[in-house]
């Protein structure tokens, strides 16, 4: 009954000539081939079939097998082709000319050879609107990110959803104990960058009402890679590299310091004594050690193994990977991230083709392991420069030097370690069935596992002999587990109406959640070689368990039409129930509208402005809920306390609150000119959310810091959205593309009636973004005192909130990325700048403090310095204080980042082939090379601080990629 | 027959849909118990208040910590000195310069607050249940009016004019504004008085951490006192050193902070820490290997010679060169609990006899009540050295030996400065910047952002 198979070759060119990366399909089914570097392929079909030839910017060709063996291409340029790129909108897919909604999307090769954990960092600069900032430099860390500005009051409340092949991640980051406590854990770290196909983000309504109660924040789609070719291939790359500390302080050194340290004793007119300054008194003189290279001078490598497999025939295809991936840290000690993956995709058609089964398997476990248990950044930055050595010789901490101080080492506790293992599980079976040419019916299977067990081992040796006598070996115990499965039916319908075209889908959510976490503390180890084993523990404390219930229920429905592929309409809306909150207000409705017309369509406008190739204006406008809020927050409940037999009240409790809603309206213009060589685009948007879910802080005289409540208070987040992508230069043998993205946001409380009378009143002004700071007006130095002074904006003799008048907006005033991608022959060069234009805040200039502060402080010895004359006393500390607080310290933190460089070279073909390979590409990859900033601090991405943290560090990787 | 099969599964989803509203109800997990379940039966109604007794040891108000009363009302004192030359906090309770931000401040603040909470939900607990016995609701109503009341008490005394929260309603508890200090003081005496009416005289489980008739009467001595309530004082005081043979004075002065000693009235005990640390953190503060505070020299100097109280509770620590406080013998220590954090104490009941009878004129029963406590330090009698004395004479007597007796113990000396009007003379002395309003600590600048109704007080 099958008809017989044979063999097709043959090339693929264009004007130009050979065309590499061509799509070769057979019509109908899901098996196909690429165009190798020379523009050949091959494959495998019968006579019967229609090969469809599809490559970007180009007309689509079909041609019928017949009895060709060879079929020889020449593909057209095509103006609207470009577009017809199928875009993932999450429940279905829409053509990126045809879109309704805002969709973003990154693909493969843009991000997958960066040296990165998280796949979320690879969207840094990459797309408008979607601003990524690192929590840290630790590897595994949970990076901040935000889609189109904070629209919940609650920084904890602004995670846009994730879904990796139609299963949802949780994406609040992972409880931890160790280091990285304060971000917590990306949950997206055990996912294999090379394995992922495509990231798209949803923006607007139209794209995320269909998510409804969990799409406020945006969509993060994440889509792993299948098997779409017919013969069997294997990848293999691998890449080595090294990272470093991009930047240092500018600190001062031992003479500088203690120079400064004394004038503050002489101008005070006191003596030194060995407690208050022990670094003048007790410590050597001429010591100097360059804290900053002590712990943030080392090199970490990176390496990174990637190797899959992919085949099929005409019904089944397959996908098989593998990865590893390791890295160190900068710091001294063994630190180390591991990474291993594996993914299986499995996708069958019935020849009947009615039945498709495509089955996605993820699984990956990272094992993290940090050294010390303290925040190391917080230390290197208070250090006197001649303060006695940190380490012994032999590694361990010295205390000695610290004794004669009266000090402990402030590094006590470096010698702790802690392990976190982590495996995921995500899963996702799609099972469909074609009732009819209109009808078909699937339903999404999706199952997650996530368990992470920490082991921290705090041995005596880390601690001060000091305390010895009373201290144990000693091991903390931290396991989380979170485990979710889905189900989604759901119908679709097709259909064409004189020129209109019709497609409804209809479908259902269940969804299932336990998320968990139990903690216990084993003491009195005899040795600390048996650290961690809990058997070995004289005694097991600090027992803590806890087990929380998640349950979602949707239906949903979408009906997109389109008349003669000129004028779209599309309509979502969904019904949500979830059980974070109160009897009575679980269920909410969702919904949105999103319209598009492409004018360029119009007769017109082809007759009228040739030079215009495409044109479309889009716009939308719906609703979409927030329910990222702790579960149970609706239980008037009690806990254990830590002792035995004492239960206490752990919180307030509200039965009343409900969703979130965020009403969302956007309006685009997508602009081609010449041939869309030029492809421009403007979006504007305005979300604005309202009953904003907040745990509302109140004051302590309510026994508690919190409570989880609704406000009236409305956020506007608005702005507009720039994209322009450029075809520079384009000839046979040298390509050059530009992209450009650049967002400006902005972030404002719009309305919150009574604010004056809400916990609010001192911290958000209504007209003002919410990410501000409510600063002193600096009022420079004290003629007669030389203190640093604040304006008593009220003149009551007093310095409180009510003269903080200065409104400090902490957030950012554009940012975008500049990506261009140059090629010649077999050379290809990719790099992207990023840039950010905001203020920043700088600290360390409390000249005279014990502890080393910046090199500029040493002006302070001079007159008029700018800052205040150099004293300990109370007046002058006071003075400090305060001036923190004000204007002062801020200063434009804007930058400019090299944020990736990649260089590529492809082996020609002719050599390797005769070793039965199909292509090697050498590759050498950059990131955070540069960076361009008046910012003084460490690292200008992360400016709200004391200037003392950084993120991303500078990486330098190369490596080979093979394919067979 | 397509439409038949569409009917179908467009019904199944319905189904689904309709089934949801259960669907998405979950239970209550294993970790939480709803407050109404609480107090359901008087086994885990006693629970939640043992909650409070070992949260009285994390709380950073009772805690005996840096940032407890001890520590702060100390510092403010200039009992106790601060070690860290980088603890800006500390420094500001030094130099009686509190910045209305300052983190330990509303610590101090918050800490007593959530005290007061967590007696009140007992308090609403109880009355709200109609499942528990006579005895456990009489018991659990004079233990938590106790609680508030002691809360409130300090509260009234480091900064003033509080607001006055009498449930667990947080839309009032969020905007109040300050009741008067007479307001606060009136409350305080009827929960005390409740609590001696409902309260045993016999301390549960043996252990002088749970609160029984005499502790709130012990209380109530002191509050009679700070109100210049001088007969009642008396009586109150004498209710503790002639109504019960339960506590007196013991005159192995190592053996007083012992966990349970005879002469403690109230203790909080280290357990509620639920580590494996078993010293107090009062202990820890000053006679660790890396201790926080010392003892102010000048207080060290002023014990006369032989006065056992310097030999016993006063040490010196040769590598610092500093004295410290050497009430508490255990540092660390991750053995047997020895000792428990002193509340109130008998001594401090003869001290308050003393003054209540000095101020209504009966010197000698002044000078006997006085003499105990010298007796017990190994000094020469009043009644033999000095019997004719002047009651301004004696008072001044009192006030050091107050000083001396109940130095970092909870503040005494900050407060008795404060109510005798002594605190500029003693504190002002030396200090610059002092203003007779620094007697009170400012309210927390953190609680007037989130409260808009809430004042600030002199002592900013």
């Amino acid at each position: 009954m099958a008809a017989q198979v044979q063999a097709i070759s043959g090339t693929v060119t264009d004007a130009l000539g050979p065309i590499p990366g061509v799509h070769i399909l057979i019509k109908g089914q899901h098996s196909g081939t690429f165009s190798d570097q020379d523009g050949r392929y091959q494959l495998t079909a019968a006579p019967s079939d229609t090969l469809v030839f599809t490559y970007l910017g180009h007309k689509t060709v079909e041609l019928p097998v017949g009895s060709h063996t060879q079929i020889n291409v020449q593909l057209k340029e095509d103006v609207t082709a470009l577009q017809e790129v199928e875009v993932n909108a999450g429940y279905y897919t829409v053509k990126e000319r045809e879109r309704t909604g805002n969709i973003s999307k990154v693909t493969a090769e843009e991000i997958e050879l960066q040296p990165i954990v998280s796949p979320l960092e690879a969207l840094q600069g990459r797309m408008a609107g979607v601003e990524i900032v690192p929590s840290g430099d630790l590897p595994g860390m949970a990076a901040t990110i935000r889609i189109r500005g904070q629209n919940s009051l609650r920084e904890e409340g602004n995670f846009p959803l994730y879904i990796l092949n139609g299963v949802p991640i949780n994406s609040a980051p992972i409880e931890t104990g160790s280091n990285l406590s304060n971000s917590g854990i990306d949950p997206l770290n055990t996912l294999n960058l090379n394995n992922i196909e495509s990231i798209e983000v949803l923006k607007d309504a139209d794209a995320t009402a269909i998510y409804g109660s969990r799409g406020a924040n945006g969509v993060i789609l994440i889509t792993t890679k299948k098997g779409t070719v017919q013969k069997t291939e294997i990848e293999a790359r691998a890449y080595s590299g090294m990272s470093t500390v991009p930047n240092r302080l500018h600190l001062l050194n031992t003479e500088q310091y203690l120079q400064i340290r004394r004038k503050a004793f002489e101008n005070d007119g006191t003596e030194p004594t060995e407690r208050n300054a022990y670094d003048l008194l007790v410590w050597d003189q001429d010591r100097y050690t360059d804290w900053q290279e002590t712990f943030l001078g080392g090199t970490s490598t990176i390496t990174d193994l990637n190797i899959s497999a992919s085949g099929g025939n005409a019904t089944t295809r397959y996908r098989l990977g593998g990865s590893y991936h390791g890295q160190g840290t900068v710091y001294p000690g063994d630190s180390k991230y591991h990474k291993i993956t594996g993914s299986l995709y499995l996708d069958h058609t019935s020849e009947n083709k009615k039945f498709n089964l495509n089955l996605s398997v993820n699984y990956g476990v990272d094992v993290n392991h940090l050294t010390g248990s303290i925040f190391v950044t917080s230390d290197v930055f208070n250090m006197p420069p001649n303060a006695p050595p940190v380490f012994n010789g032999d590694g361990s901490l010295h205390w000695e030097g610290w004794a004669e101080a009266g000090r402990t080492n402030p590094f006590e506790g470096y010698l702790n370690s802690s392990k976190i293992a982590a495996h995921n599980f995500i899963t996702n079976l799609g099972l469909s069935y074609r009732l009819s040419n209109k009808i078909s019916f699937k339903t999404n299977l999706g199952y997650n596992y996530f368990n992470s067990g920490e082991l921290s081992k705090l041995p005596k040796r880390s601690y001060n002999p000091a305390n010895w006598d009373v201290l144990d070996h000693r091991s903390d115990h931290l396991d989380v587990y979170r485990n979710s499965w889905i189900i989604e039916p759901q119908l679709m319908y097709g259909t064409k109406l004189g020129k209109g075209t019709l497609d409804v889908l209809f479908g259902a959510t269940v969804q299932q959640s336990e998320n968990g976490q139990s903690g216990l503390t084993g003491t009195g180890y005899v040795s600390e070689s048996l650290i961690g084993n809990l058997g070995a523990a004289e005694l097991l404390e600090n027992a803590s368990s806890q087990n929380v219930a998640y349950r979602y229920s949707a239906l949903f429905a979408r009906m997109g039409f389109n008349w003669d592929r000129q004028y779209f309409i599309n309509l979502t809306g969904r019904r949500d129930g979830s059980s974070r909150f109160g009897p009575g207000n679980r269920f909410a409705n969702f919904g949105a509208i999103g319209g598009a017309w492409i004018f360029s369509e119009a007769s017109f406008i082809k007759t009228g402005l040739p030079f215009l190739s495409f044109g479309k204006f889009r716009g939308s406008y719906g609703t979409t809920g927030n329910d990222q809020i702790g579960d149970y927050g609706y239980l008037d409940a009690y806990e254990a306390t830590v002792a035995p037999e004492g239960l206490y009240p752990t919180q307030l409790s509200n039965p009343d609150y409900s969703w979130e809603v965020n009403k969302k309206l956007e309006a685009a213009v997508e602009l081609g000119f010449l041939k869309d060589r030029i492809m421009f685009g403007a979006s504007w948007y305005r979300n604005r959310s309202s009953n904003q879910l907040v745990g509302y802080p109140l004051p302590g005289t309510t026994g508690f810091a919190s409570i989880q409540a609704n406000l009236p208070a409305t956020v506007e987040n608005s702005g507009w959205e720039l994209e322009c992508s450029t075809l520079n230069f384009r000839s046979k043998d040298l390509r050059w593309e530009t992209s450009l993205n650049i967002s400006f946001p902005k972030n404002e409380l719009i309305s919150y009636p009574d604010i004056d009378q809400s916990s609010y009143a001192n911290t958000y002004k209504v007209g003002h973004p919410l990410n501000i700071a409510l600063l002193y007006r600096y009022d420079g130095t004290d003629p007669e005192t030389g203190l640093y002074t604040i304006a008593d904006v009220n003149g009551d003799g007093r310095f409180d909130y009510e003269d903080r008048v200065e409104i400090q907006d902490r957030g950012r005033q554009y940012f975008g990325g500049l990506n261009n991608a140059v090629s010649y022959k077999k050379i290809s060069l990719q790099f992207l700048w990023q840039f950010v234009k905001q203020d920043g805040r700088m600290a360390l200039f409390d000249a005279g403090a014990l502890g080393i502060q910046r090199a500029v402080t040493v002006r302070a010895l001079e007159e008029d310095s700018g800052f205040q004359r150099i004293s300990r006393s109370v007046s002058a500390l006071l003075a400090y204080n305060n001036v923190l607080n004000s204007t002062f310290p801020y200063t434009d933190a804007s930058f400019l980042r090299l944020k990736t460089v990649s260089l590529g070279y492809h082996l020609p073909t002719e050599v390797l082939q005769t070793i039965g390979m199909r292509s090697c590409k050498l590759f050498i990859t950059g990131q955070n090379l540069l960076t361009i900033t008046g910012y003084e601090g460490m690292d200008p991405e992360m400016p709200n601080g004391t200037g003392t943290v950084f993120g991303g560090l500078r990486t330098i990787s190369c490596g080979v990629q093979l394919n067979f | 027959m397509q439409k038949t099969r569409l009917i179908k599964t467009l019904f199944l989803l319905a189904v689904c849909a309709s089934s949801c509203e259960d669907y998405v109800e979950v239970d209550v997990p294993d970790h939480k118990m709803v407050r109404e379940v609480v107090f359901n039966n008087d086994e885990t109604a006693l629970s939640a208040m043992k909650g409070i007794y070992n949260e009285l040891f994390r709380s950073s108000f009772s805690s005996g910590n840096v940032n407890s009363v001890t520590a702060l009302a100390g510092l403010s004192a200039h009992e106790i000195g601060n070690l860290s030359a980088t603890n800006l906090t500390a420094m500001e309770f030094e130099a009686n310069q509190i910045l209305p931000n300052n983190p330990s401040n509303h610590s101090l603040w918050s800490g007593a607050y959530n005290m007061v909470y967590m007696a009140n939900a007992v308090l609403e607990g109880t009355t709200a249940s109609d499942q528990l016995s006579e005895g456990v609701r009489d018991q659990l109503e004079g233990e938590a009016k106790f609680i508030r009341a002691f809360a409130y008490l300090y509260l009234v005394n480091l900064y003033g004019e509080v607001p006055l929260l009498l449930t667990t309603d947080y839309r009032t508890n969020a905007v109040p504004s300050r009741d008067t200090v007479g307001e606060v003081y009136d409350q305080i005496i009827s929960d005390l008085n409740d609590a001696v009416a409902l309260l045993d005289t016999d301390y549960r489980e043996g252990e002088r951490t749970h609160v029984n008739r005499y502790v709130a009467m012990a209380l109530l001595a002191r509050t009679t006192l700070y109100t210049e309530k001088w007969e009642q004082a008396e009586n109150w005081a004498g209710q503790l050193i002639d109504g019960t043979s339960d506590h007196e004075l013991l005159a192995d002065l190592d053996q007083v902070f012992l966990k349970n000693s005879r002469e403690a009235i109230w203790q909080i005990s280290p357990i509620g820490r639920g580590n494996i640390f078993t010293n107090t953190n009062d202990g820890n503060l000053f006679i660790s290997a890396f201790p926080s505070f010392y003892l102010a020299k000048n207080l060290a100097d002023s014990f006369e010679d032989g006065d056992k109280r310097a030999l016993h509770w006063v040490g010196f620590n040769e590598g610092r060169n500093e004295y410290h406080p050497f009430k508490y013998k255990d540092g660390s220590s991750t053995n047997n609990i020895t000792e428990y954090t002193m509340v109130l104490r008998l001594a401090e009941q003869y001290l308050i006899r003393a003054e209540a009878r000095a101020m209504q004129g009966n010197l000698t029963g002044a000078i006997d009540d006085l003499d105990r406590i010298r007796q017990r330090a190994g000094l020469p009698l009043l009644a033999e050295t000095d019997p004719a004395i002047s009651r301004n004479a004696f008072l001044d007597i009192l006030m050091e030996e107050r000083k001396k007796e109940l130095f970092t113990e909870w503040g005494h000396r900050w407060f008795d400065l404060k109510r005798t009007g002594r605190a500029s003379d003693v504190l002002g002395t030396n200090n610059p910047l002092w203003q007779d309003t620094d007697v009170l600590f400012p309210v927390p600048e953190e609680e007037r952002l989130k409260n808009p109704n809430l004042g600030q007080n002199q002592g900013q």
